[in-house]
C-alpha cells in the first residue's frame, strides 16, 4: 500500500469510495433517526431536520431504562440466546451435509434430490398445515417448536451448494486418491475452505432465529420460555393498546421511543458480531488456491 | 469456471466402480437427517395443504373435512381486484429484483475494491444494519421525511416556495417509495452473499491479471463478475420462484386508503380476507397458487440460465 | 395370604366406590385459562401467587394461566390456530367475530347450565340482557359476556387555550366548526409564529362493523349530518348502510371542503394511531375525537402537559348539522367474551370452571385478583373503599412491580363508581389544574350518540376484503380529490357497492340484528 498509486488506481479509488460514501449517507438517515427517536421525549418544535437530530440536552434514556429494567428482560435475553445459538447449530448441522451432497457432481439421483428440496420452497402451505405438524408432534412449549420448522432454509442450502460446487474438484480428488472418506473430505477439506459461506449462512440463520416472533407466539404458552422479541412486543403494544389503561399501565417513555429503543436493543448484538464476520470476507480466503 | 478443466465423468470413474458405489452410499448416509427433516417439516405440511381444496373443519380434521374442489381459489380469482393484485404483486416483485440486485452487486464490488480498510468496515456494517429496522420503524422514518404536514422534504419544498406533496398518499409517487425504501433497507444485507462469493475467488487470478496489465474495470468484468455469476443466478432464480411474494410487511405497513390501488398485493388481500377471518383453506389455496406460478417461473428461467451460464437450480 | 389380600382389595374397592365423589374432588382438575392480561407488558403472576394455592386448596382446581398476546390480531391468530388443531384451552377470552366462527365450528360449549352453578357472579356480571344478546346463538348462551369494556369512551374535544387565544367560542354548529378549524389553521393559535397547526386531526380506524369507512374519529363531523357510524340500527324499517342516505353525500362534501382547504392534518388518510397521538401531544391540531383514558390518564397526558402547560382539552358537545343532528359516534356496549371450549365440557371440567369463576367474584377473589393482598398491597378505609394509606409505596397495588398480581383484575372488576374512582385516579397538571379522566367520560356520555350495539352481531360478507376496501377507498378518494365528487360519481359509487353485493349483505345483516333482538 505504500507504493505510489497510479493515476488509474487513484481515480478508481475515488469512484469506489464515492459510491460507498453515498451509500453510507443514505443508510445513516434511518439509523440516526431510529437512535434519536429512541431518546426523544415527545416535545414540540424542538426537532432539527424533521426529527433526525435533537439537541443533546433533550436526550432521554427513559425508554432504555424502562425496557432494561423489566423483570423478565434477562430471562428473555437468555431464551433468545439459547434459541439463536442452538437453532443455528442445528440448522448448520442439517444444511451443510445436505448442501454438500447436492454439490457432488455425478451423484445418482442428484437432480431428483434437488427437485425434492425445491418443491417446499415454492409451495408455501401457509399457517395451519405447519401448525398441525408441530403441535401433532407434541412440541408445544418447547424450544424445538421454534427452532425446527425453519431449521433448513432452501435458499441457504442452494446458496451453500453453489459455493461447494465452486471448490476445485482436484482438492477432493487428491484426498480420495489417498483413500479419504466423504465425511473426512467434508470436514477436513470443504469446510475449512468455506468459511465465508458458513459464516454467511450461519448469520442468516442466527438473524432469523433472533428476530423470530411468530413461532414463540404460537407455540410457547409458558411465559418463562418466551424470547426477547415477544417480550418487547408485549411492552410496546401494551403501551399502544391504551384505550382502557388505568393506573398500572404507566409508561415512562413515549411509544415511539420505546419502539425505537427496542429495535436498537435487539439490533445491538447483531451489530457487534458482524464486524467479526466481516473479517473473514476479505479477498483470498481460499488460501493456496490452485489455478485451473 | 477456470478450474473445471477435466470432465466430471473422468474424475468420478477413476477410483473404480466399487469405490464409487461405496462413496455414494456414504453420501446418501449424510442425507438421512436432512431428508427425515424435510419429510416431517416440509412435506407433512404439504400433505396437510389438502385443506386448500376442502372446507376445513377442526372437528373433522384435515382428512375428514369435506372436499370443495377449487372453490377457495375461485373466490380469489373472482375478487374484483384480482388483476390489480396480480399486477401490483408481480410489479413490485420484479422491480425490487431489478433495482435491488444491481445495487447489491455494486455495493459488494465497491466494498471489495476499496483500499480504505477502516472505511470499508464502517460502510459494510452501517449498510447491513437497516435490515434490522422493522417496517414499523421504517414507516416512521418515511413519515418524518415525506409526510405532507411535517416531513422534511415538504419543509424544504415549502421553504423554497413549492407546493407540499403527500408522497406517501399519492398513487403516482407511492410505487417509487416502495421500491426505493426496500432497496434502502435491504441492499447492504443482500450484498453479504456477494461479498462472501467475492472472498472465495482465487487471488492468484487477480495477480495474474495485474501482471498482464488489465485495467480495474477489466478485472471486474473478467474475474469478479464471472466469479460471482453463479451466486447471482441462483439467487435470482430463487427470487423468481417466489415472484408472488412482494413483501407483505412493507406493503401492509406503508399502504393506506388513498394508495390502495397501487399498494394492495396478494398477501395483504389474503390477510384481510383469510387469516383474520378464520379462512385458513383460502390462505392455503392462494399459497399453492403462488407456488404454481413460482414453479413455472423456475422451469422457464432455469432453462434459460442453464443455457446462458451453465448454472442451474437442479 | 391370598384371602386377606382379596378382602383388603374388596374393602378398598368398596371404600373407593363410596368415597368416589370425595375422591374426585381431592384430585385437582386442571383448568387452562387463556386470559387477556390487564397489563400485558408486566408478565404473568409469579408461581408463588397466593391465588394459585387458594384455588387449589379450596376449589380443587389446578389453574394454568396463559397470557394472550397483546394485540387483537395476534390474539385472533393464536386462538384460531389452536382451534384449527382442536386444541383450544378450557377457558379463554375471545373477540366476537372469532367467537362466532368457533361456535359455528362446534368448538365452543353452551354455558347456560354453568351459570346456575355460579349464581353470585351471574347476578353481578352476566344479567345484562342487551349484552347477553352478543353471546346468544339459537337461544343458547355460548359464553360469558363480560362487562369489561366501557361504552362511550371516545368523544369530541377541543383546545380551550386556542379558543381563548383567538377569542373564539366553542363551536355550536357545523359551520361554527368550520370557522374554528379555519382560525386554528390560519391564525397561529399557539403563537409560535409558524404556520404549523391544523383545525382538526383524525385517522382511519375500522375497529368494528360499526366503524367502517372513515371510522369513528370523524363521526363528530359525519354525525352532524345524521349519518354517524356505519349502520342505521334505529328500527327494522330504517335498517341499512348509512352511505345510502343523501345526507351522507353532504357529509362527504363537507369533509372534502375541510380537506381541500387543508383545515385538517393532511396526513389523516395515511396516519396510524401512534402518529396521531404523537401529533396532538405536539400541538398539531386543536379538535379531535379521542378516548378519555388515552387523553387524560396521567401517563398519556404528561407529554402534552410538558409541551403545553397552559394547554387544555375541553370535552364539548359535537357540532350540530343543518338538520339539527349531532353524534359522538357509535355507542356500543361491547363485551369481552369468556368462552368455554366444547372439549373442556366433554372432559367434565364445566363444574370446575364454574367454581373458579364464582370464587373469583367472591369477596376473597375480588380483592385478591383486583387489588392484591389486604394489608400488603391495599387497605380498606372506614367507608370500605380501597386505599393505599399505610401501605409501603413499592408494595401498593397501584405500583408497577405489583402489576403481575393483578393480571386478572378485569375479570372481577364491576365498573362500580367507587371502583372506577380508584382505578382512574385524578391528578394535578404542571400548572396545578386537576385532571379527572372520568369527568371526560361523563361529559362524552352526556352527548348524543348513535346506538350501534347491534352492529356487533353483523358478520362480515363473504367478499369482506373487497367490499370494505371498495367502501372506504372510494370515500377517501372523493375527499382527497383523487376522484371528482359529484351526484353522478356518488351514484356510481353506490351502484358499485350494490354490484359487490351490498343489498344482499344488508339483508343478511338485518336478519342477524333482528334475530339477536336489537331491532323490531
Amino acid at each position: 500500500m505504500l507504493r505510489k498509486m497510479s493515476l488509474e488506481e487513484r481515480a478508481w479509488q475515488a469512484l469506489v469510495n464515492g459510491i460507498l460514501l453515498f451509500t453510507l449517507l443514505a443508510v445513516a438517515i434511518p439509523l440516526v433517526r431510529v437512535i434519536t427517536m429512541s431518546m426523544t421525549p415527545i416535545k414540540a418544535g424542538r426537532e432539527i431536520l424533521g426529527g433526525l437530530l435533537i439537541p443533546v440536552s433533550e436526550l432521554s434514556l427513559a425508554a432504555y431504562r424502562q425496557l432494561l429494567s423489566h423483570p423478565a428482560f434477562l430471562r428473555s435475553l437468555a431464551n433468545s440466546a439459547i434459541i439463536t445459538l442452538g437453532g443455528t447449530a442445528m440448522s448448520l448441522f442439517l444444511t451443510v451435509p445436505l448442501a454438500y451432497v447436492l454439490s457432488v457432481k455425478g451423484l445418482p439421483g442428484r437432480k431428483f434430490l434437488n427437485t425434492l428440496i425445491l418443491i417446499p420452497f415454492l409451495f408455501n402451505p401457509g399457517l395451519i398445515p405447519g401448525y398441525l405438524v408441530v403441535t401433532g408432534l407434541g412440541l408445544t412449549d418447547s424450544y424445538w417448536a421454534v427452532m425446527l420448522p425453519g431449521a433448513v432454509s432452501v435458499y441457504n442450502t442452494f446458496v451453500m451448494r453453489g459455493f461447494f460446487e465452486g471448490i476445485p474438484e482436484d482438492f477432493k480428488e487428491a484426498a480420495r486418491m489417498d483413500g479419504a472418506g466423504e465425511f473426512y473430505i467434508l470436514r477436513r477439506i470443504i469446510l475449512p475452505l468455506s468459511k465465508p459461506i458458513l459464516l454467511t449462512v450461519g448469520l442468516f440463520y442466527a438473524v432469523s432465529l433472533w428476530n423470530e416472533f411468530f413461532g414463540p407466539l404460537l407455540y410457547l404458552n409458558n411465559a418463562k420460555l418466551q424470547p426477547l422479541p415477544v417480550l418487547l412486543r408485549n411492552i410496546l403494544l401494551a403501551s399502544n393498546v391504551n384505550e382502557y389503561v388505568d393506573f398500572d399501565a404507566m409508561s415512562a417513555a413515549p411509544v415511539q421511543a420505546l419502539k425505537a429503543a427496542s429495535v436498537v436493543l435487539t439490533t445491538l448484538p447483531m451489530a457487534i458480531i458482524y464486524p467479526w464476520i466481516q473479517k473473514h470476507f476479505t479477498k483470498g480466503t481460499l488460501v493456496g488456491g490452485i489455478k485451473g | 469456471m477456470a478450474w473445471q478443466g477435466r470432465s466430471d465423468a473422468a474424475l468420478l470413474t477413476r477410483p473404480g466402480r466399487r469405490g464409487n458405489l461405496r462413496r455414494h452410499w456414504t453420501l446418501y448416509l449424510m442425507l438421512v437427517c436432512p431428508l427425515a427433516y424435510f419429510l416431517v417439516f416440509k412435506y407433512m405440511p404439504l400433505v396437510n395443504a389438502q385443506i386448500a381444496f376442502k372446507d376445513f373443519s377442526p372437528l373433522d380434521g384435515v382428512w375428514k373435512s369435506p372436499w370443495v374442489g377449487l372453490a377457495n381459489l375461485v373466490e380469489f380469482f373472482h375478487s374484483i381486484y384480482f388483476w390489480e393484485l396480480l399486477r401490483n404483486t408481480v410489479g413490485y416483485s420484479l422491480a425490487k429484483l431489478a433495482v435491488g440486485l444491481p445495487l447489491a452487486v455494486i455495493l459488494a464490488l465497491a466494498l471489495s475494491e476499496t483500499a480504505a480498510k477502516a472505511f470499508k468496515g464502517l460502510v459494510q456494517t452501517a449498510t447491513y444494519l437497516p435490515h434490522f429496522l422493522s417496517w414499523v420503524i421504517m414507516y416512521g422514518v418515511l413519515l418524518a421525511l415525506f409526510s405532507e404536514s411535517e416531513g422534511l422534504v415538504n419543509s424544504i419544498i415549502r421553504a423554497t416556495g413549492g407546493t407540499p406533496r403527500s408522497f406517501l398518499g399519492q398513487p403516482s409517487d407511492f410505487p417509487f417509495i416502495v421500491v426505493l425504501s426496500d432497496a434502502w433497507k435491504e441492499t447492504g444485507w443482500s450484498a453479504i452473499i456477494y461479498l462472501a462469493a467475492l472472498a472465495a475467488i482465487d487471488p492468484a487470478l487477480y495477480e495474474a491479471a495485474e501482471v498482464e496489465g488489465a485495467t480495474r474495470l477489466q478485472r471486474i468484468r473478467y474475474i469478479s463478475l464471472p466469479g460471482i455469476a453463479d451466486v447471482i443466478v441462483v439467487v435470482t432464480l430463487l427470487r423468481l420462484g417466489t415472484v408472488l411474494d412482494a413483501g407483505f410487511h412493507q406493503l401492509f405497513m406503508l399502504s393506506s386508503m388513498p394508495v390502495m390501488g397501487v399498494a394492495d398485493i396478494i398477501d395483504t388481500w389474503v390477510y384481510r380476507q383469510g387469516v383474520l377471518d378464520f379462512r385458513f383453506s383460502l390462505a392455503t389455496a392462494v399459497g399453492l397458487f403462488k407456488g404454481v406460478i413460482g414453479l413455472c417461473m423456475v422451469l422457464v428461467f432455469n432453462r434459460i440460465a442453464k443455457r446462458a451460464s451453465g448454472a442451474s437450480l437442479y | 395370604m391370598a384371602r386377606t389380600l382379596s378382602i383388603k382389595l374388596l374393602a378398598l374397592l368398596v371404600a373407593a366406590g363410596i368415597g368416589l365423589p370425595a375422591f374426585a374432588q381431592a384430585k385437582p382438575a386442571d383448568v387452562n385459562f387463556w386470559y387477556n392480561a390487564a397489563a400485558s407488558e408486566a408478565g404473568q403472576p409469579p408461581d408463588s401467587w397466593a391465588a394459585y394455592q387458594i384455588i387449589k386448596d379450596k376449589l380443587g382446581v389446578n389453574l394454568n394461566l396463559v397470557q394472550l398476546p397483546s394485540t387483537s390480531s395476534d390474539q385472533d391468530t393464536k386462538i384460531n390456530t389452536a382451534a384449527a388443531a382442536n386444541a383450544l384451552p378450557d377457558l379463554f377470552q375471545v373477540q366476537r367475530d372469532v367467537w362466532y366462527k368457533l361456535v359455528k365450528a362446534g368448538l365452543i360449549a353452551p354455558v347456560d347450565s354453568l351459570l346456575k352453578e355460579m349464581p353470585f357472579r351471574t347476578k353481578l356480571r352476566y344479567s345484562d340482557t342487551v349484552r347477553n344478546k352478543l353471546v346468544t346463538l339459537n337461544g343458547k348462551l355460548y359464553g360469558f359476556a363480560e362487562p369489561g369494556a366501557l361504552a362511550g369512551t371516545d368523544g369530541f374535544v377541543i383546545r380551550k387555550d386556542w379558543l381563548d387565544k383567538l377569542g373564539l367560542k366553542v363551536p355550536k354548529t357545523i359551520e361554527d366548526f368550520y370557522a374554528v378549524a379555519k382560525a386554528f389553521t390560519e391564525k397561529d393559535p399557539d403563537g409560535n409564529g409558524k404556520n404549523d397547526t391544523y383545525g382538526f386531526g383524525g385517522y382511519i380506524e375500522p375497529l368494528s362493523m360499526a366503524q367502517q369507512g372513515l371510522g369513528s374519529r370523524f363521526d363528530a363531523i359525519i354525525g352532524a349530518y345524521g349519518v354517524a357510524a356505519t349502520w342505521d340500527i334505529t328500527s327494522a324499517a330504517k335498517f341499512g348502510l348509512q352511505v345510502r342516505k343523501p345526507e351522507f353525500y353532504d357529509a362527504m362534501l363537507f369533509m372534502k371542503r375541510l380537506s381541500d382547504e387543508k383545515l385538517m392534518d393532511p396526513d389523516w388518510a395515511s396516519l396510524k394511531k401512534d402518529d396521531f397521538r404523537a401529533r396532538w401531544k405536539q400541538g398539531r391540531f386543536g379538535m379531535m375525537t379521542e378516548g378519555y383514558a388515552a387523553l387524560a390518564m396521567q401517563a398519556n397526558y404528561k407529554d402534552f402537559d410538558v409541551n403545553f402547560p397552559e394547554g387544555e382539552w375541553l370535552a364539548v358537545p359535537t357540532p350540530i348539522g343543518p338538520k339539527g343532528k349531532s353524534s359522538e359516534g357509535p355507542f356500543m356496549r361491547s363485551a369481552r367474551i369468556l368462552a368455554v371450549s366444547a372439549r373442556a365440557v366433554k372432559e367434565g371440567k364445566g363444574p370446575a370452571i364454574a367454581k373458579l369463576l364464582e370464587w373469583m367474584q367472591s369477596d376473597e377473589g375480588y380483592y385478591l385478583l383486583g387489588f392484591g393482598e389486604k394489608g400488603v398491597n391495599f387497605n380498606l378505609d372506614d367507608k370500605g373503599l380501597v386505599s393505599v394509606a399505610g401501605i409501603e409505596p413499592a408494595k401498593a397495588y397501584t405500583a408497577k412491580p405489583q402489576a403481575p398480581l393483578l393480571q386478572l383484575k378485569n375479570y372481577v372488576y364491576t365498573n362500580s363508581a367507587n371502583e372506577l374512582a380508584v382505578r382512574y385516579v385524578s391528578f394535578k397538571t404542571a400548572k396545578g389544574r386537576t385532571m379527572d379522566p372520568l369527568s371526560y367520560w361523563e361529559a362524552f356520555k352526556a352527548n348524543k350518540w348513535s346506538e350501534e350495539t347491534g352492529a356487533l352481531v353483523i358478520n362480515p360478507p363473504a367478499n369482506g376484503s373487497d367490499f370494505w376496501r371498495f367502501y372506504t377507498e372510494n370515500q377517501v378518494k372523493f375527499i382527497l380529490g383523487l376522484q371528482p365528487l359529484t351526484k353522478e360519481s356518488w351514484a356510481a359509487y353506490l351502484a358499485g357497492l350494490d354490484k359487490l353485493g351490498a343489498r344482499e349483505f344488508e339483508a343478511a345483516a338485518k336478519k342477524q340484528v333482528l334475530e339477536a333482538g336489537f331491532i323490531k
